[in-house]
């Protein structure tokens, strides 16, 4: 399941692009244009720092817009330097991204024609703009979709790790419940809050202590859950008490049973609500 | 995968097209202009594009050839037209790295960048280290970005998602992931597993003789069958692109073979348009006792490779 893809080679590109505009902005008199490249330059570093092979960081929306308004600030301010860039529009279009940022790219371009009209004059500017809707054409049949908001809850978050969205939780729960009853199998739902930073990490060696059949799940950037199966309550108490040893300590847990668990609204709302470290709830027999 | 898509022929034939329009309308300039010995090349290389729009619609199978006559198409005009140009030439050089990102693969439009880089420069004059030519170089080194970050998010959402492109059910890494972790539990529960093996022989030959959309309706007639006839914790995936294998966890030898015969039952019925009766061979595998992963799931293997080649 592990795949081989390695974000390595992306990031010495970005680190290459970020190099060579670092090269450029000390080169430029106008304070507005340099500034705008070492903004450049740090979008590149900072995307070349945060790359990873995982949906963590799911491309932020003002993370994607930001080339598109850096390039048409660039050629605003200083269009006789950097006539050149405006063909790095198509591969700006090209970029992964939802249909409204695509839009607001498509505007910026037209604005940086706008912007550079004067320097090429009439009959230059209509072969450019011409051009330019060609490769855009280009662009758009290239252009590969970005994952619809349905697929991305249904993918594991980390290649290899059973971790998946809340959404998941929420097909998965009913199912576990019923398949438990039917086989007398103990399930438990584990609800697990961390500090922020720590969620990740946590989350990971959740994912280590669980057996091959359970999945863990981020609920949100504080909450994990996971579901336990085991044979008996006997085994399940054995459980518990191993994965609270080894998980790191500022930390908030609680063990549902799955025979109560069957809505998920209310064991979080009691979860959130809840003062001490550990709580276990268990089924009320009244005989 | 998704490049032989009539939809992305299209799209790509359109692209084509209007670049052909652009050439020609580059070639009309020229003639109003009174330059007739500039008019002969953007002509010709406007119906080098019409050619490859027309190779793109028509040949499913080889998307790169147009492509690569539309590249060259681009990269003769500009090697030819650059020297004349003068002053704007630092502004039009800036075409060669795009046009090579936006109709190659990866790799290969890094590489030719990088090779062709000192010509383009020196076609249009720009002083080596000089700002026009840094500026040229960062163009180079940013506009493959975009093919990075669709590759990347590509490969992702394939060692990520779980399911099969084409149909409702498990690809296969899905379900080698899924079956795996439910022979563990089955241990640890001490259950029996049963895997119903199906093979629909008509897939291969769906697709080819009759197009996509046949295909299309063979899996999914299948999936909607197997879901109508099993549990809710059965899984059904795709182990190879005609073989399917559904998953039965404890459930006994009996209590699969009746599985079989549901299923069975509920695809005789079934008449499609393009290919007739649907036609399905199947198989049952019960894990033995005491059985390990290695053995069963080569005894999988074994029936799956059997029915395929009956």
């Amino acid at each position: 399941m592990q795949s081989k893809y390695k974000v390595g080679l992306m990031r010495l590109n970005l680190l290459a692009g970020a190099l060579l505009l670092a090269f450029l902005a000390p080169r430029q008199t106008q304070l507005a244009s340099a500034l705008l490249l070492w903004l450049g330059v740090l979008w590149l570093t900072l995307t070349a720092a945060l790359l990873e092979f995982s949906h963590r960081r799911p491309a932020m929306l003002p993370w994607q817009l930001l080339p598109g308004l850096l390039l048409t600030g660039l050629l605003w301010t200083a269009p006789e330097g950097y006539a050149l860039w405006f063909w790095l529009w198509p591969a700006v279009l090209l970029m992964p991204q939802p249909s409204w940022t695509l839009g607001t790219n498509l505007m910026l371009a037209g604005i940086s024609w706008w912007a550079l009209y004067p320097l090429f004059g009439p009959i230059q500017a209509a072969f450019v703009g011409l051009t330019l809707a060609v490769l855009t054409a280009m662009a758009m049949a290239r252009r590969h979709q970005p994952q619809q908001p349905v697929v991305r809850q249904r993918v594991r978050l980390v290649p290899g790790l059973p971790l998946w969205s809340a959404h998941q939780l929420t097909e998965d729960l009913p199912r576990e419940r019923a398949r438990c009853q039917r086989e007398d199998v103990h399930g438990e739902l584990l609800l697990l809050e961390v500090p922020r930073h720590q969620l990740w990490t946590t989350a990971r060696m959740l994912c280590h202590q669980l057996y091959g059949f359970e999945s863990c799940y981020r609920l949100d950037s504080r909450t994990l859950a996971a579901l336990l199966l085991s044979r008996d309550d006997v085994q399940a108490g054995q459980r518990r008490s191993t994965l609270m040893a080894t998980l790191p300590t500022p930390r908030k847990a609680r063990f549902l049973t799955l025979a109560t668990a069957d809505d998920l609204g209310i064991p979080l709302a009691d979860f959130q609500r809840q003062r001490t470290a550990l709580t276990t709830d268990r089924e009320f027999e009244h005989g | 995968m998704d490049e032989s898509t009539p939809n992305t022929a299209g799209r790509f034939a359109l692209a084509y097209v209007s670049g052909a329009l652009l050439l020609v309308s580059y070639a009309a300039w020229h003639y109003l202009m009174g330059h007739y010995a500039r008019i002969l090349l953007p002509a010709l290389l406007a119906i080098l594009m019409l050619v490859a729009a027309v190779l793109r619609l028509t040949v499913l199978n080889h998307p790169r050839l147009p492509a690569y006559l539309a590249l060259i198409a681009g990269y003769l005009l500009l090697a030819v037209e650059l020297p004349r140009l003068g002053d704007s030439a630092t502004l039009w050089v800036g075409l060669a790295p795009v046009l090579s990102t936006l109709l190659l693969p990866l790799m290969p439009a890094l590489t030719l960048n990088v090779v062709m880089a000192p010509a383009w420069l020196l076609l249009c004059g720009a002083p080596l280290f000089s700002d026009p030519s840094l500026a040229y170089l960062t163009a180079m080194a940013l506009a493959p970005l975009a093919l990075w970050e669709q590759r990347r998010q590509r490969a992702l959402m394939l060692a990520t998602d779980p399911r099969d492109r084409d149909c409702q059910a498990l690809s296969r890494d899905g379900l080698h992931a899924h079956l795996d972790s439910e022979f563990q539990r089955t241990e640890l529960l001490h259950q029996s597993l049963a895997i119903v093996v199906i093979h629909l022989p008509q897939v291969e030959m769906a697709s080819e003789q009759f197009g996509s959309r046949a295909r299309q309706a063979l899996l999914d007639t299948l999936c909607r069958e197997v879901r109508r006839c099993s549990r809710r914790h059965d899984f059904l995936g795709r182990q190879t692109l005609s073989t399917f294998w559904l998953v039965l966890p404890d459930t006994s030898e009996s209590g699969a073979q009746l599985v079989q015969q549901r299923i069975l039952h509920a695809l005789e019925s079934v008449v499609l348009v393009d290919t007739g009766p649907l036609r399905s061979r199947m198989g049952l595998c019960q894990r033995l006792p005491g059985e390990d992963w290695q053995r069963f799931l080569r005894r999988l293997l074994d029936l799956t490779q059997r029915l395929e080649t009956q």
